[in-house]
């Protein structure tokens, strides 16, 4: 009998024993795994989305040139040399949070401007002369701050922006947003974003038509009755100031991207955008057909300013198809429909082919296609009539066509080994477009920009 | 031309139910050249092309404000 409580006592305390050992494991176990999985997971949803911050110098010079200047009428030089700078910091507030600073300053020198007011007393007034005025230049400048936000699963991204900018006779400020959803282990991505314009001229008119009624802004040197009138010598346009200064756009748009291969991806946009206030430029000058040419020297005077609707609807309509051909070669390419109430059709259609030379140099050759149909205000230099309520002889909502041939290089190093104390080169592009109208319009322009990132 | 946007977008959404990219898979179409936007230094020139031309939008680009008139 004694035996067996001993027995007893022996194996209560085995099970006790191994009840022990299997909770210490379990317990090892759990705190193994949890101590595995946990940072791992973290890692997984935290990841930030940007590592650290980046900034952006980009910068670009254009030059164009063409015979159909808008402010003299159709007729002209249209001369312009345009230097542009801006920079653009990224900044990373938190593994979610991004804030982007971009500012810009863009000064030209413009022949067509110069013509607002082309009688300098230095030269004869000509079209195709610039002159020395005020308006021969001008500067734009530029702030757009941005802010996104990316769920915690990175499928979710809200994003808005605040922007200004300034020239001389015209302001502009616009805010707007979008929201991003990605779907189908991120393959889908629905996108809609949203913005407003609000903008004001300074209203500054061809200086023939200015007369005794100056206003601010003005050029009060030039009196008509200085000068000798050839043509018809009773110049007495029935000009009429605009009484609106404002001009408001609104734009709403919806994307959808979608990868269809591990090699390819496409998106496709639909904008819409409506725009109304001022929409004609106060200082391009129309010619009519049914009234009698003025002349000073040799520069003809206005009979009127251009007359655009106060409402306008466009909506355009994109698709992207991109293709990784191999390790080498890439294929991007973009087409766009585009359609205004205003009377203009538009197809836009550009292949790019990024081709990897080394690990760090990619050449860049790219072909864009345009065209577009005239608006139904449009006429040619001295073609418009009197009678009609709306004219323009701005040539750049004329029918036409353009090609635009382009070749860039590029300097990528994902690992910004090249470094000079904080700061690591991340890229370098350079690249130079030639667009060609088939209307006497020509243009080149050579653009740069250089990224850093900040440790 | 609206049927035609309308067959792209159905085609491309039967299509792409088909398969899914796993991100592991990701690593050609994360590539920079890839990206469905144009490149920063591009800008200058899709700001030029707002001013010049008659059409805008459905490129990531500007869809209003500033004047553009020189």
């Amino acid at each position: 009998m004694e035996v067996k409580q001993v027995a007893v006592v022996v194996v209560t305390k085995k099970e006790i024993y191994m009840k022990k050992i299997i909770l210490l494991m379990c317990v090892f176990a759990f705190t193994k795994v949890y101590s595995q999985t946990s940072p791992d997971s973290n890692m997984l949803y935290t990841k930030r989305v940007l590592e650290s911050a980046e900034i952006d110098f980009l910068t670009s010079l254009y030059m164009q040139n063409g015979d159909n200047a808008a402010v003299s009428g159709g007729i002209g030089t249209e001369e312009l040399l345009d230097l542009t700078g801006a920079i653009v910091i990224s900044i990373p507030l938190n593994a979610d949070d991004v804030l982007i600073i971009d500012a810009g300053v863009s000064t030209y020198t413009s022949a067509s401007s110069s013509n607002i007011d082309p009688f300098d007393k230095k030269r004869k007034a000509d079209p195709f002369v610039a002159s020395s005025g005020a308006s021969k230049e001008d500067e734009w400048t530029n702030i757009t701050i941005s802010y996104s936000h990316s769920s915690d699963d990175r499928n979710t991204v809200w994003s808005g922006k605040a922007s200004v900018s300034s020239e001389y006779d015209y302001f502009s400020a616009g805010v707007g947003g979008s929201y991003a959803r990605l779907y189908n282990q991120k393959n889908t991505e629905l996108s809609v974003s949203a913005n407003v314009f609000v903008d004001s001229w300074s209203l500054i008119y061809p200086v023939e038509l200015r007369g005794s009624n100056n206003k601010k802004g003005d050029d009060d040197d030039f009196n008509i009755n200085d000068y000798t009138i050839t043509g018809n010598q009773n110049y007495s346009p029935s000009f009429e100031r605009f009484n609106s200064s404002g001009r408001n756009s609104y734009s709403i748009g919806f994307g959808f991207s979608q990868i269809l291969h591990k090699n390819i991806q496409g998106s496709l946009a639909l904008d819409f955008i409506q725009q109304q206030g001022l929409l004609s430029t106060p200082f391009q000058r129309v010619y009519f057909s049914d009234v009698e040419d003025s002349f000073i020297e040799n520069f003809q005077l206005a009979d009127d300013v251009e007359r655009l609707p106060d409402f306008r609807f466009k909506v355009a309509s994109g698709a992207r198809l991109n293709w990784y051909l191999n390790e080498r070669v890439t294929l991007r390419t973009f087409y766009r429909y585009y359609f205004d109430d205003w009377g203009i059709d538009s197809h836009t259609a550009s292949i790019e082919m990024p081709v990897k030379i080394s690990d760090y140099f990619t050449l860049y050759p790219s072909y864009r296609f345009y065209n577009q149909t005239a608006s139904d205000y449009f006429n040619p230099y001295n073609k418009a009539l009197s009678t009609d309520k709306y004219y323009t002889s701005d040539y750049d909502v004329s029918g036409y066509s353009a090609n635009q041939f382009g070749f860039g290089v590029s300097y990528t190093d994902i690992f910004t080994e090249a470094r000079i104390w904080k700061f690591g080169l991340k890229s370098v592009d350079l690249k130079f477009y030639q667009y060609d109208r088939n209307s006497n319009f020509t243009s080149s322009i050579v653009t740069a920009g250089i990224k850093i990132v900040i440790d | 031309m609206i049927k035609q946007i309308m067959y792209v977008i159905i085609t491309t959404t039967f299509l792409s139910s088909c398969m899914v990219v796993k991100e592991y898979e990701k690593v050609n179409i994360n590539d920079p050249d890839m990206a469905l936007s144009n490149k920063k230094c591009d800008r200058n020139i899709s700001t030029m092309h707002s001013y010049r031309e008659a059409a805008v939008g459905a490129n990531g680009g500007k869809t209003g404000g500033g004047c553009g008139c020189n």
